[in-house]
């Protein structure tokens, strides 16, 4: 029977998913707080338009709704960026144990 | 004979079984493209808003079908769901992203050029977003890559 180096499996998937997993979760939290400051910096600047008269009352309202959509949108990239996050980790997977089963091969 | 990589026994079955693992739709360069242009248009359309809806009403016509079949094209992309409710929430008239924005400016004529400028900001954002997931998938020569 064929000797596959488990030990090595385990240990390449380990490297595998820090880098993915670790970089994803990462890249979601800079971008959650990107979002945040962009918000706030809307926020203040529609705030100051409403003041002057620059924009309505409906339209302040409208884009703060807009935001809220804006919101949820990235909220559903991450879930698609998660998405290929764990189909890179799973093609990943499956390259090191196939790999580590060919090297086994007599 | 070499067997062409592509073509080896091994090559197949990795190739069909990360297929099979797939749970989101991998990058479409015409998707890609068609994204990246319609956000221009919209904008391009958006900056008319500050005059009569009437008087480009022709050209809204014409954006609002170049949205409408970048919609279906990815509507029929498998594994694509995520890209699909992003679309939504960008075209919902009953929103106040892109949809909106078109239905408030048919129905009130022209609008303020702050507000204006504001909802182009956001729904650039709205554009970037669908733009950035589409290109965060794993493209064909990546897969092919990690082969």
């Amino acid at each position: 029977m064929a000797n596959i180096d488990w030990k090595d499996i385990e240990k390449q998937t380990a490297i595998l998913a820090k880098t993915i997993l670790k970089g994803f979760a990462d890249q979601a939290v800079a971008d959650a707080r990107d979002f945040q400051k962009k918000a706030q910096a809307h926020l203040a600047e529609w705030l100051t338009d409403l003041a002057h008269g620059d924009i309505s009352q409906k339209n302040f309202e409208s884009l703060v709704r807009g935001e809220r959509d804006l919101a949820e949108m990235r909220a559903l990239k991450q879930a698609g960026l998660s998405k290929i996050a764990l189909d890179t980790f799973t093609a990943g997977f499956i390259e090191i144990v196939l790999h580590a089963a060919l090297a086994a091969l007599p | 004979m070499k067997i062409p990589a592509l073509l080896r026994p091994t090559t197949l079955f990795l190739t069909l079984l990360l297929a099979a693992c797939s749970t989101i739709a991998p990058y479409d360069q015409e998707a890609y493209k068609t994204a990246t242009g319609l956000k221009v248009d919209a904008l391009v359309v958006m900056s008319s808003a500050t005059e009569s809806y009437s008087s480009h009403r022709a050209e809204v016509a014409r954006f609002r079908i170049a949205l409408d079949k970048a919609y279906e094209y990815d509507r029929n992309r498998p594994l694509n769901e995520i890209t699909i409710k992003l679309w939504d929430k960008l075209r919902n008239p009953d929103g106040d992203l892109l949809g909106g924005f078109l239905r408030e400016w048919q129905e009130e004529g022209a609008l303020r050029p702050k507000y204006v400028a504001h909802k182009k900001t956001q729904i650039a954002e709205g554009f970037d977003t669908l733009i950035q997931l589409e290109s965060g998938k794993i493209k064909p020569a990546e897969a092919a890559r990690q082969l």
